[in-house]
């Protein structure tokens, strides 16, 4: 077999495993509650759908949107912390700490560009993510704390007992940080831009890196294993 | 519930009895003989107590005490000072199809010095200003209408027969001041004329002063949210409880859209989608018309205005946010949702209409660009191994 591969000139490759069980649900879990969330949210911005009318008023539509984002709003709160929690405390994602080495490594930065550049080849890294996957994956973690942040103080002014309540102290001094009620919900708005926008970058590079970088990119999040070069 | 009224009832009555101690403004009036003069009987006075009493969310027990606090108001002075402002508040309070209690509380007894309805004009209406912060000095109960403005030293305002400045007469009468209100939004927030690019440089009342603030913001606020300020300060002394933004907390506690009648419309997803419309009509939410109920701090779906008669939801247009800081220009275009919302021309005014899904999808777009060129010269010279 490996004469054959010799002979044939394919450079050998060995899996690895890239990322957990765990780690993959909440990736797809988590991209399921964005497409969700930015719908519902368009929606909550500028209602674009009346229901049929109706003599009993029971179709309360506008509620049923509002309640499927809070509803996801909840689920992506989860495995945020979730993710979190991995990302400082599991052993087997320390790829994803090491990346910060790479992060602060000026010459794997210029290489990186580079390679983007299509000048210079895909510099060896030591971690999960590139410098420059790196820096967006820390903007979109930003953004999304920051949407959770204000969605919770639109929550808690929408419902004011329960956990709306329990919330409702901390969230109404946010609130008056963000100047005021309808500066928060802007910015929830704008956020969402930003997201849009990540995912669509996010989405090209990982369909790029599967074409061109040759270690299986994309199977990682779906089977977990990473293709490596043997060295 | 039970012994917390109860300690309430000692605060208010110790409060009550001192202020009952304090000398009458004026011997020859007073609150029940002027109410009765106006052909107010005892029984319309106690239901407007109830009411009030009501309204500043305490029990039907509290009813004699709040009658009681309307009655000694004719012990607290109040001078009242307008900056830069349109004079809506002191319409909104004063101007009734019949006088209020609350007019006539404000009008005949209480108010020591306020410009629009005093007769006095010129070098008197100086004096007694003068007069009426000498001899109350520490005692009176300072209003202000309007905002203050402060570029050129405060002389794009100035006021009486020495030409002073709004900053210097505000400042002045605050000094002495037992209690300080800021009346509508110009005062408590600056307002309209606090709008980008705010030539005047008008700012809030509680700038030019260090001296505690109570807001009292609205343009104009309900005359009920005025007297009951006042009520309020009777009874609890000081300072109410106070959100954020200096606002007492049983009055701007809610949004406009927590108890707004067209809130089960709102929920059903049924908008007006055009001024004059079916769903117009059929008094459906206001939302897509910019309503701004759902980011505004105020009562006013509970209270409405003119004697409860109506409000500017019920009268067919959104809320515009009037009670919240720079509401001018945080809440604008008024006839649109908050996602339309327009910001100031960045790019040297070229960006004069763009609203967030604008610039968002412009973005998009670039992106989308960038991808397509980044993707193409990849597949004609792919990246280096
Ligand atoms: C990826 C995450 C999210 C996206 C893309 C998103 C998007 C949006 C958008 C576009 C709006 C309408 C804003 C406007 O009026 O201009 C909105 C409203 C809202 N969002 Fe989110 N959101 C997200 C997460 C959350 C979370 C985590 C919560 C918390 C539970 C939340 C709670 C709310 C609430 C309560 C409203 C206002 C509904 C109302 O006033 O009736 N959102 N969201
Ligand atoms: S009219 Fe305005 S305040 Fe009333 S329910 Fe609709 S959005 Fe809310
Ligand atoms: S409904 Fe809104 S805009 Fe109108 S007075 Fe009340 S707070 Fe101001």
């Amino acid at each position: 077999m490996a004469q054959l591969n010799e002979s044939l000139k394919i450079p050998c490759k060995e899996e690895e495993v890239e990322f957990g069980v765990a780690f993959r649900w909440q990736h797809w879990i988590r991209a399921l509650s964005i497409v969700v969330l930015a719908v519902s949210g368009f929606y909550l911005a500028y209602p674009f759908l009346s229901p049929p009318v109706n003599a009993e008023p029971t179709g309360f539509l506008y509620a049923l949107f509002r309640s499927w984002h809070e509803i996801f709003g909840f689920v992506l709160i989860s495995v945020i912390l979730y993710k979190t929690f991995l990302f400082f405390f599991s052993k087997q994602h320390a790829n994803e700490r090491t990346s910060l080495g790479d992060f602060l490594n000026p010459k794997v930065w210029m290489a990186q560009i580079k390679y983007y550049l299509l000048i210079e080849k895909h510099p060896a890294i030591k971690g999960a993510y590139n410098p420059l996957q790196f820096v967006a994956y820390v903007s979109f973690y930003i953004m999304i704390f920051l949407l959770i942040l204000t969605g919770l103080i639109l929550y808690t002014n929408v419902y004011h007992s329960g956990f709306g309540g329990l919330i409702n102290g901390p969230m109404r001094f946010f609130e008056s940080l963000f100047g005021g009620l309808s500066t928060v919900r802007l910015f929830h708005h704008i956020l969402t831009w930003g997201i849009i926008l990540f995912v669509t970058v996010h989405v090209y590079m990982a369909i790029y890196n599967s074409i061109f970088g040759k270690e299986g990119g994309m199977d990682a999040i779906f089977s977990g294993l990473k293709w490596k070069k043997k060295h | 519930m039970e012994n917390y009224d109860k300690s309430l009832k000692k605060i208010f009555k110790s409060r009550l009895q001192a202020i009952q101690k304090l000398p009458k403004i004026d011997n020859n009036k007073s609150i029940v003989d002027i109410l009765e003069e106006k052909g107010i009987s005892r029984r319309d006075f106690m239901k407007w107590a109830s009411y009030m009493t009501a309204y500043l969310g305490l029990s039907s027990s509290f009813v004699p005490t709040v009658a009681k606090a309307a009655e000694v108001a004719d012990r607290l002075p109040i001078i009242w000072l307008h900056m830069a402002e349109c004079t809506g508040c002191s319409e909104s309070l004063l101007r009734t199809d019949t006088p209020t209690i609350d007019s006539l509380i404000f009008d005949y007894i209480s108010l020591e010095y306020h410009e629009t309805i005093m007769a006095a004009s010129g070098w008197q209406a100086e004096q007694n200003l003068e007069g009426a912060i000498e001899k109350y000095k520490g005692k009176y109960i300072l209003m202000v209408e309007g905002g203050i403005p402060t570029k050129l030293d405060g002389h794009f305002l100035t006021l009486g027969a020495f030409a002073k400045t709004g900053q210097d007469v505000a400042k002045e009468a605050a000094d002495g001041a037992a209690a300080i209100f800021a009346i509508g939004t110009c005062s408590s927030f600056g307002g309209i004329q606090a709008a980008a690019p705010n030539p005047t440089g008008a700012v809030p009342l509680s700038e030019i002063t260090g001296k505690p603030v109570i807001n009292v913001p609205g343009c104009p606020p309900s005359e009920k949210n005025i007297v009951g300020t006042l009520l309020h300060y009777i009874l609890y002394g000081t300072l109410p409880a106070l959100d954020a933004y200096n606002r007492p907390k049983w009055a701007y506690e809610n949004r406009i859209h927590d108890l707004c009648e067209r809130r089960g419309h709102f929920d059903a997803g049924e908008f007006v989608q055009s001024f004059g419309d079916e769903g117009a009509k059929k008094g459906y939410c206001l939302y897509k018309m910019g309503c701004k109920g759902p980011y505004t701090f105020n009562n006013c779906s509970k209270e409405r205005f003119n004697q409860h008669t109506s409000w500017p939801i019920q009268a067919g247009h959104g809320c515009i946010g009037c009670s919240e800081p720079q509401f001018w220009d945080k809440m604008g275009p008024f006839e649109e949702p908050m996602a339309d919302h327009l910001f100031h021309g960045p790019f040297g005014g070229l960006g004069a209409d763009a609203t967030v899904d604008k610039i968002g999808i412009s973005l998009l777009t670039v992106t989308a660009i960038g991808i397509a060129a980044h993707a193409a010269i990849s597949a004609v010279k792919p990246p280096k191994e």
